[in-house]
């Protein structure tokens, strides 16, 4: 049997049939084990585990009476009938295996910097991410869509986890969608609705209350952006900058994060949310922060004519943040208008010139970049004197 | 998808028969709006719904929220694989599942 010990904790694989034919034998070799090794916890993996009979349960039974801690994972769907079936599952943590299902002969639909997109079937589409090490962030980005999706916010069905060879994906729901930056590249007459759309589901999204323990504190991660400019900015503005920011209430409702023409879709005249890993909770100042950045901040200080990441001309994107502000906020003049946006221009410089300072700091485009948010900093923090709104 | 409904006193009972989709759910969710007036018990009758998308969700989401307001709902029959979409979506929590 084969089993490995780290960080005090054993692990017993268990594989093949354990029936009455081999139980007396499993045991015998689990207890050699137990007692030649050191350790804390035991964990019983079962991924290749086909069957367990009465016999074989009786093991389980007499390891959890003498390690009360112990835990089950990777159990396949039949084994996890039989240990239902037998009440195990209310005894002691059993933790199921992750589908497997192959790719071999799926349509490819998509893909990107993280992972490729294939149609699994009907209904459904298979999201496999490229780096074998990013299942807590998948897992994580799964938990946030299910919860917003619970709480009513319009999004597709994030299914199961599953293992692809030796990478994970997630199921999705499949949409028969265009997303608005596609559809308004090829409509610009959309723009309008389009703007009115976006702040419709903005809307939603900001009036929908999550649990603190739910979703990252907004205020609390564009604190840790502005503690990293301390060596970069001069010490009062640093200091108002951090003060400006600590000032916000706390809020707990939900925001995007990264809410731009991309991460929006259109189905049957319904507009659906996408790509749920960056939700958060707080003021929306920090939405309108990043959604500044999206449409004009990330393209300054000399915006191409066209953006290729929002596959939408400058002018295109400058007009939809315009008329955002004009819906959302309800303001018709230009001076209104600036006055708000200047306090989210705060966050995104902020978040904007650690970015650049961390990523790329020595290319003459990234200290230029760099320059820029410093000086219109300066300048913000010289005549904003609240964030919130 | 088929839609069979019956008010009895306050009970409103609503069959669906097929799929409850992006294209489908609009329909229920008229259906529900032109009868959930003064209605205190919702059944949906889910013997024979095969298959349910997100926007059907959606659609009993806001179903559960108004039935808050005015007295109970809950989903009968349902079968295994609609179950499991409950399951997985966290609506095991937010409805009352017979």
């Amino acid at each position: 049997m084969k089993h490995t010990l780290t960080d005090d904790k054993l692990t017993l694989f268990l594989a093949g049939r354990i029936d009455s034919a081999n139980a007396a034998e499993t045991e015998a070799e689990v207890q050699q084990i137990c007692e030649a090794e050191t350790f804390t916890s035991i964990v019983l993996d079962m991924d290749e585990l086909e069957y367990i009979s009465s016999a074989g349960l009786r093991i389980v039974l007499r390891l959890l009476k003498a390690h009360p801690g112990l835990t089950v994972v990777n159990v396949s769907a039949e084994v996890y009938e039989i240990l239902e079936m037998t009440g195990f599952t209310e005894m002691l943590p059993v933790t199921k295996a992750y589908r497997k299902l192959s790719v071999d002969g799926c349509e490819i639909i998509g893909k990107g910097a993280n992972g490729t997109v294939y149609r699994w079937d009907r209904d459904t589409i298979l999201k496999v991410y490229h780096n074998p090490d990013s299942l807590p962030d998948i897992q994580r980005e799964r938990e946030l869509a299910r919860k917003a999706f619970v709480l009513g916010v319009p999004t597709a069905i994030p299914y199961d986890v599953v293992r692809v060879g030796d990478s994970y994906g997630t199921v999705f729901e499949l949409l028969n969608a265009e997303v608005f930056a596609q559809k308004l590249n090829k409509e610009p007459e959309w723009l309008d609705e389009c703007a009115h759309r976006l702040v419709d589901l903005l809307k939603i999204i900001h009036g929908t209350v999550v649990k603190p323990e739910d979703m990252p504190d907004q205020k609390a991660v564009t604190l840790g952006w502005a503690k990293f400019l301390k060596d970069y900015l001069p010490a009062d503005q640093y200091e108002k900058l951090y003060a400006l920011i600590d000032a916000i209430p706390e809020d707990h409702h939900m925001m995007h994060g990264d809410y731009h023409a991309k991460n929006v879709m259109l189905q049957n005249g319904e507009s659906l949310l996408i790509d749920m890993d960056t939700l958060c909770q707080g003021h929306p100042v920090f939405e309108f922060a990043s959604i500044f950045l999206a449409y004009q901040g990330f393209h300054e200080p000399t915006p191409p004519e066209f953006i290729d990441f929002m596959g939408l001309p400058y002018a295109a994107c400058r007009e939809l943040l315009h008329r955002i502000m004009k819906y959302y906020f309800n303001v018709e003049d230009e001076a209104a208008y600036n006055h708000i946006l200047d306090k989210a221009r705060v966050i995104g410089y902020t978040r904007l010139m650690r970015r650049t300072i961390r990523r790329d700091p020595d290319s003459e485009a990234g200290k230029a970049l760099i320059a820029h948010c410093a000086a219109q900093l300066a300048i913000l923090l010289n005549t904003v004197d609240s964030l919130t709104f | 998808m088929i839609i069979e409904k019956k008010i009895i006193n306050k009970t409103l009972e609503i069959a669906l028969t097929g799929r409850l989709d992006t294209v489908t759910a609009p329909d229920l969710e008229s259906e529900l709006t032109a009868s959930i007036d003064g209605i205190e018990h919702l059944v949906m009758d889910f013997t024979k719904l095969e298959y349910i998308s997100s926007a059907g969700l959606r659609v009993l989401l806001s179903a559960q929220k108004m039935m808050n307001e005015q007295g109970s709902m809950e989903v009968c029959h349902v079968n295994d694989s609609i179950r499991e979409v409950f399951d997985i979506t966290g609506f095991t929590d937010v409805l009352t599942i017979k």
